[in-house]
């Protein structure tokens, strides 16, 4: 009879029972220490900390436009959160999605830029460009890593700069509006503004960033060929004996990742500015690096996660307009965060004696 | 042009640009020898390159300034090492971290002291002199040539020689390699293991913080916001490039520096007139296609050389039959 309660109690061995537990203790005590030290630093600035600190916690909820605002900030981390679960997932630490959101944005424009297409043929289109523009990003470093064993990571990051200043030429040269009277793109056709979903600055892209988070949770933990990628990501070694051609896998992955970052870049750009206004990298990818690390890479919590940073950073805005303290706080915020979370053996401690004391329960109890 | 990449000030210029990246390529041939992945050498310039201006600003002395970015840079490295081998965080993702922490850092320790998010441009920060080498100087030719630059250039060669002295002749050097290849060997030789490793990490931070301190008190006069822009990164490529010996990834790092000056130079003679945006790039696009070259070239040699055993075997086969 107890075993079959144990099949309602969800994981039946202890040990589980025990990690997972101390796993969401040690993001709740990250986030503790990430808003102490946050304190801190507020002391240092702010003559109130006090009402400062209460503005970065409930900052955001003090007017309807900050709510909004959340929601706004949100939908691009759909896009950028999804893709770095995927190739973290297999195993690539990358930073490249945070260059093919930028130049996702950039080919979008080019496109975008084009009068006379009519409207349900120029935003797929505008999408389409920016995703095989992302789709090569994300595939360079991949590809360096499996044909060459460079880092990963190295190689997205030379691959980021250059085509963050191939965008730069791009935009101040060839797609420079010289009527503008500041350095910017030609306005984007009006065929190519992406619509809202009735609420002002919510627009499509909250749509179509959920239904890449569930297809990117479904093709990771529903069809072969995302058991496939986890394996590659676990063990290179049991993968190659099982016969799974990791090369392929990786690359393929990235291809997709690549796909899905670019295109939360031409949302975003389309959907909020009237013409091409980025100078440079935006933080969106980084911002999807903290997703997937607190998702532990799986997509479907990417909107949980994404709500909490987009959150905190709605917040920042909110600080900054209250009081002298920089949004910046945030980029010290996030990485004390992540550096915590990712700390696997913090608490190591008492997490084995748990599993220890758990498993002797549990031998007592089959005796 | 021809002339002007002959010139003296091209050679300068290429010296100024691979400076950084020869002390971060270092830091990262200790870390690489001791096997740890560590990409956070960015975040570390970034606070030694801080640190050592305000140092130096605040007690006008550089020696205290140079001592406040190198604890600023160790200290950092210690955090990562500490979280890394104690704490088991995924060591690519707190090398992020750490680079983000850098950033978002310093950004705010200007805000603070300044007002503004840019630069220290307001303050008084002090820079390391140039050297003029007494009687080599007055040598016609190599006198100009090897005299009369930062300190930090020659410290930058210095610190080659002084990593390859600690890896190949001292003895923690020797127990830096030995954890690095092969940890179970040596702990079973009753080395500490991950105080080994952290001892590396600290030497690899001390390194980085002294490119970091270069940005801000010798290429430029002030510590302005993100101003390593990449040479952590390129620094790790280079080792890479140099397959983490000392002198190859020296050589690799001037490849780099002359790779930047050029960009630099195309863009500023009217005969090339290269848009600034190329001229950028071209330290990244160099790195890049250096490494799929040296990756082609790796995966050709040991190609041939699997052919070349194949047919051996195949003529001692057929030789015993005859």
């Amino acid at each position: 009879m107890d075993k079959f309660l144990d099949l309602f109690r969800g994981s039946v061995n202890p040990t589980v029972r025990v990690e997972k537990r101390f796993s969401a203790l040690r993001l709740l005590i990250a986030v503790a220490i990430a808003l102490f030290i946050a304190f801190l630093l507020m002391c240092t600035v702010s003559e109130n900390p006090g009402k400062d600190f209460v503005t970065l916690l409930v900052g955001p909820l003090t007017s309807k436009s900050r709510t909004i605002s959340i929601f706004n900030k949100l939908i691009p981390l759909l896009f950028t959160g999804t893709a770095v679960c995927l190739v973290f997932s297999c195993g690539q630490i990358t930073t490249a999605c945070e260059g093919a959101f930028y130049f996702g944005a950039v080919a979008a424009t080019v496109v975008a830029v084009i009068p006379g297409i009519p409207a349900f043929l120029h935003i797929p289109l505008c999408l389409l460009v920016a995703a095989i523009a992302g789709a090569v990003i994300v595939m360079i470093p991949t590809w360096f890593n499996v044909r060459y064993g460079v880092l990963t990571i190295v190689v997205a990051l030379l691959v980021t700069n250059v085509f963050v200043f191939l965008g730069q030429y791009l935009v101040a040269n060839p797609l420079r509006d010289p009527t503008a009277g500041f350095e910017a793109s030609y306005p984007f056709a009006e065929s190519a503004v992406i619509p809202t979903i009735g609420i002002r600055h919510i627009h499509l892209g909250l749509i179509i960033g959920l239904v890449l988070v569930i297809l990117g949770y479904y093709l990771l933990y529903h069809t072969p060929f995302g058991v496939e990628i986890r394996t590659v990501g676990n063990n290179q070694k049991f993968s190659q004996y099982s016969g799974i051609n990791i090369s392929r896998t990786a690359i393929v992955t990235s291809l997709l990742a690549g796909g899905m970052a670019a295109m939360g870049g031409a949302t975003e750009i389309l959907a909020n500015y009237p013409r091409f206004v980025f100078t440079g990298t935006t933080n969106h990818g980084w911002n999807g690096i903290v997703i997937a690390v607190l998702c532990k890479n799986n997509p479907k919590f990417v909107p949980v996660a994404a709500f909490f940073l987009a959150y905190l950073s709605a917040a920042a805005d909110a600080l900054n307009a209250a009081s002298k303290i920089p949004p910046e706080i945030i980029n010290i915020i996030q990485p004390i965060i992540i550096i915590f979370v990712a700390a696997t053996q913090l608490l190591s401690f008492w997490e084995h004696r748990a599993i220890v004391k758990a498993s002797e329960k549990m031998l007592k109890e089959e005796k | 042009m021809a002339s002007y990449i002959f010139s003296l000030d091209f050679w300068a210029s290429i010296l100024r640009m691979a400076t950084p990246i020869v002390f971060a390529s270092m830091a990262a041939i200790i870390g690489d020898q001791a096997n740890v992945l560590c990409i956070g050498y960015e975040g570390i310039m970034l606070f030694a390159a801080l640190f050592g201006a305000l140092g130096s600003a605040l007690s006008q002395s550089l020696l205290v300034g140079t001592l406040c970015g190198m604890a600023a840079g160790v200290l950092l490295a210690a955090f990562f090492a500490y979280f890394v081998l104690y704490l088991d965080t995924k060591p690519l993702l707190a090398g992020l971290g750490v680079n983000t922490l850098g950033s978002g850092v310093t950004i705010y320790v200007i805000y603070l002291l300044t007002g503004m998010k840019l630069n220290t441009s307001t303050l008084p920060s002090l820079q390391f002199p140039d050297i003029q080498i007494p009687i080599v100087k007055d040598i016609p030719i190599l006198g100009p040539l090897v005299s009369g630059h930062n300190l930090m250039v020659y410290l930058a060669f210095v610190a080659t020689f002084f990593v390859w002295f600690l890896l190949f002749k001292t003895k923690l050097g020797l127990r830096i390699r030995a954890v690095g290849k092969d940890p179970n060997a040596a702990a079973s030789m009753g080395i500490n293991v991950k105080r080994t490793k952290f001892i590396a990490l600290l030497f690899s931070g001390l390194l980085a913080s002294f490119g970091g301190m270069y940005m801000s008190m010798g290429y430029m006069k002030y510590f302005s916001a993100d101003m390593v822009a990449g040479r952590g990164f390129l620094g790790i490529a280079a080792q890479r490039l140099g397959v983490s010996n000392p002198s190859l990834v020296l050589v690799v790092t001037i490849i780099f520096g002359a790779a930047t000056a050029f960009g630099i130079m195309a863009q500023t003679l009217p005969s090339v007139n290269l848009p600034s945006q190329f001229a950028s790039m071209t330290p990244y696009l160099a790195t890049l296609i250096g490494l799929a070259i040296m990756g082609e070239i790796a995966i050709r040699n040991k190609r041939l050389k699997i052919n070349d055993i194949r047919r051996k075997a195949l003529a001692e086969k057929s030789g015993k039959k005859e």
